[in-house]
């Protein structure tokens, strides 16, 4: 288990090497007027001791060696434009919490209602609940999340009586973005808790267990939530470690200052480093989330083990 | 002999299936013995698991008993399980008086728990033990069906069992709740046929062991002439015949039994094609009229058509429904490989 984990994480090494270098490779693709505010306007001379500023005079492989000898000594690197001369971890450093907290507490609440939700679709099956929390999910995935989005702060603001702006010290300010950020999720767990629940009550073993005198309930709880839940755990650490990468548009709803839009942000405006940076913590996240996931199920389902060969299906 | 544990009188099972009603158990009877091995033998579709899961409360929820009586004796006065509804008549019941081994142990048992967690549950609630008498227990049971090394064994998943290992796992998981009636619903068909001979010598020994009486559905007439003392075959919701499994097998009486009979590729003769029997069973979403084999039977009377036939007794302990019973009816000899069974018996009969 220890080998498979410590190999897998020096394999994930290497992608986020490739990945960086991919990403390294197209920004140089991008045209040099991008770098500078007033292009135009700027002689040869200007432009080129700008260029040599940045580093982008040297040859590609050069550049490249440079941006990897600063990442192994833990250097992030500096923003060019997003904030002039800005080391990137402090950029980063006010925004990533916050995020993580929207984030964390939005999962919080989606699990904490949608897991329950679920399992009560999935227990009533055909029954008033069951149709109540499908149109719910159908409304959720059907209408486009701008829509309701807008009605909670609309009248979410009026009725908590609160300030349409955020403020991350005032708790209420909170309520309304983890609740608008959970809405989806809900309606996503919801929806497959409830279809594999559904899978494995028509199994065979859910009738023996009926046989054997088990209650319904309990059969509900030690046997068919357990094993529904296998494949999703698997998407769990992911999701959680996406939060840190925010929301787009809830961030910028409520003018929430954490990573969403970060990166579209810094695309555009061509500030490399700060990409890189960006792209390497979004990566990384990614294949922690993968590694994470993959771990759980090995702790949940006996069949699959990981590494060895022998054993497993 | 005498000593009844299971009476069912009149008994009538439909399900709602798209706003059509299908009368799946057409007003059967049958009585089940203290210490007996029942066998209900019939083709797929014919009843038989429906009849059985009445007996243990696990009827699809879209089905229904429409009439009749389940009478159980199990604890001196009869009490009747038709009149159980929902869980908490059935919970008491389920696996401490009637138990149930299911036809495919490959998905019998719940992938992700362990083997000896799974036989526990069922010790727990029947025998109500904890810790380290519950582990004891647990072993008891494995080394009981068969499995060797029972505390390396209980701590394994089902994906490392084989299918023979798998199906004594469930036996156990059955035996443990002490259950006075074995429901064993085609323990054997997903097995290969060297397990199969394991798995019945299993499940005779534990009857004698467990004092059990056992209900064996099947359509493999080869395992019961292994297994059963009696043997009722039903064919469209009803019992067409049921006696001894001398009595069925070498002085079959009713024509589905002959033809039934006439299907086991024992009986074929070298160079012919197999016999089977022609036609399908009738539509249960239609109400069946007169016997409900005359379509598909070559010797059918008029009167088959037009009237269904009661039971006609031919000893104390046989009997069947068909009109060539009847005093009135023309002679109508079985057919010519009946005779037959007794030469062949030796291949069927595994005793």
């Amino acid at each position: 288990m220890l080998t498979y984990i410590t190999k897998r994480l020096l394999r994930s090494l290497l992608t986020l090497a490739i990945i960086l270098t991919i990403v390294f490779i197209l920004l140089r693709q991008m045209p040099i007027e991008g770098y500078f505010a007033n292009y135009d306007k700027l002689s040869k001379v200007q432009i080129d001791s700008g260029l040599s500023q940045m580093g982008l005079d040297q040859p590609m492989p050069v550049q490249l060696f440079r941006m990897f000898r600063d990442l192994f000594k833990g250097d992030l690197g500096t923003s060019r434009i997003y904030r002039n001369n800005v080391p990137i971890t402090e950029i980063l450093a006010p925004k990533i919490p916050i995020s993580l907290k929207l984030g964390g507490l939005a999962l919080l609440v989606s699990l904490t209602v949608g897991i329950p939700m679920g399992t009560m679709m999935a227990r009533h099956k055909g029954k008033f609940f069951d149709h109540f929390g499908t149109a719910f999910v159908v409304f959720i995935q059907a209408v486009p999340a701008a829509v309701y989005f807008l009605f909670l702060q609309l009248y979410g603001t009026e009725l908590l009586g609160i300030r349409m702006l955020f403020d991350p010290n005032d708790w209420k300010m909170w309520v309304l973005p983890v609740f608008s950020m959970s809405l989806g999720n809900i309606a996503y767990y919801a929806m497959w808790l409830r279809r594999y629940m559904v899978d494995e009550s028509t199994k065979d073993y859910v009738q023996l267990a009926r046989i054997k005198g088990l209650s319904e309930n309990k059969i509900m709880t030690s046997h068919i939530f357990r094993n529904a839940f296998v494949p999703m755990i698997q998407y769990l650490p992911t999701s959680f470690l996406n939060t840190v990468i925010g929301s787009i548009y809830i961030e910028s709803l409520y003018s929430i200052p954490g990573m969403g839009g970060l990166l579209v942000d810094v695309i555009k405006r061509q500030d490399n480093a700060m990409v890189q940076a960006v792209v390497l913590l979004f990566a990384t996240v990614g294949i922690i989330g993968l590694i994470l996931g993959d771990v759980a199920m090995v702790f949940l389902d006996p069949r699959i083990t990981l590494g060895s060969k022998k054993g497993g299906r | 002999m005498q000593n009844k544990i299971l009476s069912v009188k009149d008994l009538n099972v439909k399900f709602n299936l798209r706003g059509r009603t299908l009368h799946a158990i057409r007003n059967l009877s049958v009585d089940v013995y203290r210490g007996e091995t029942l066998a209900i033998v019939g083709e797929s579709g014919s009843g038989k698991t429906v009849l059985n899961k009445n007996f243990i409360g696990l009827l699809d929820p879209n089905g229904f008993i429409d009439g009749g009586e389940i009478l159980y004796y199990g604890n001196g006065d009869p009490v009747d399980l038709a009149k159980y509804k929902g869980e908490k008549d059935w919970l008491g019941f389920r696996g401490n008086e009637i138990s149930m081994i299911l036809q495919d142990p490959m998905t019998s048992l719940n992938p992700l728990k362990s083997i000896g967690a799974q036989i526990g549950e069922s010790v727990r609630i029947h025998q109500n033990l904890s810790g380290e008498k519950l582990k004891q227990a647990v072993y008891d049971l494995l080394e009981e069906v068969g499995i060797e090394e029972p505390e390396r064994r209980a701590r394994q998943y089902p994906h490392e069992f084989s299918g023979g290992m798998r199906q004594r796992v469930v036996i156990a998981i059955a035996i443990a709740c002490r259950p006075k009636i074995l429901i064993c619903d085609e323990p054997t068909t997903a097995l290969d046929v060297t397990i199969q001979a394991q798995i019945l010598n299993l499940l005779k020994d534990l009857k004698v062991k467990f004092n059990l009486t056992v209900i064996f559905i099947t359509h493999d007439l080869g395992v019961v002439a292994n297994v059963a003392d009696r043997v009722a075959v039903m064919y469209a919701g009803d019992i067409v015949e049921i006696g001894t499994a001398e009595e069925v097998f070498y002085d079959p009486r009713h024509p589905y039994t002959w033809a039934l009979l006439g299907s086991l590729p024992q009986l074929g003769i070298k160079g012919e094609s197999l016999y089977a029997i022609k036609g399908t069973p009738p539509n249960l979403f239609m109400p069946v009229v007169g016997d409900a084999f005359a379509p598909r039977n070559p010797r059918a009377l008029k009167i088959d058509f037009m009237e269904e036939p009661p039971y006609f007794e031919i000893s104390p302990t046989h009997k069947a429904k068909s009109w060539l019973l009847d005093p009135r009816a023309p002679k109508v000899e079985p057919p010519e490989y009946i005779k037959n069974i007794r030469k062949v018996g030796g291949e069927v009969d595994g005793r």
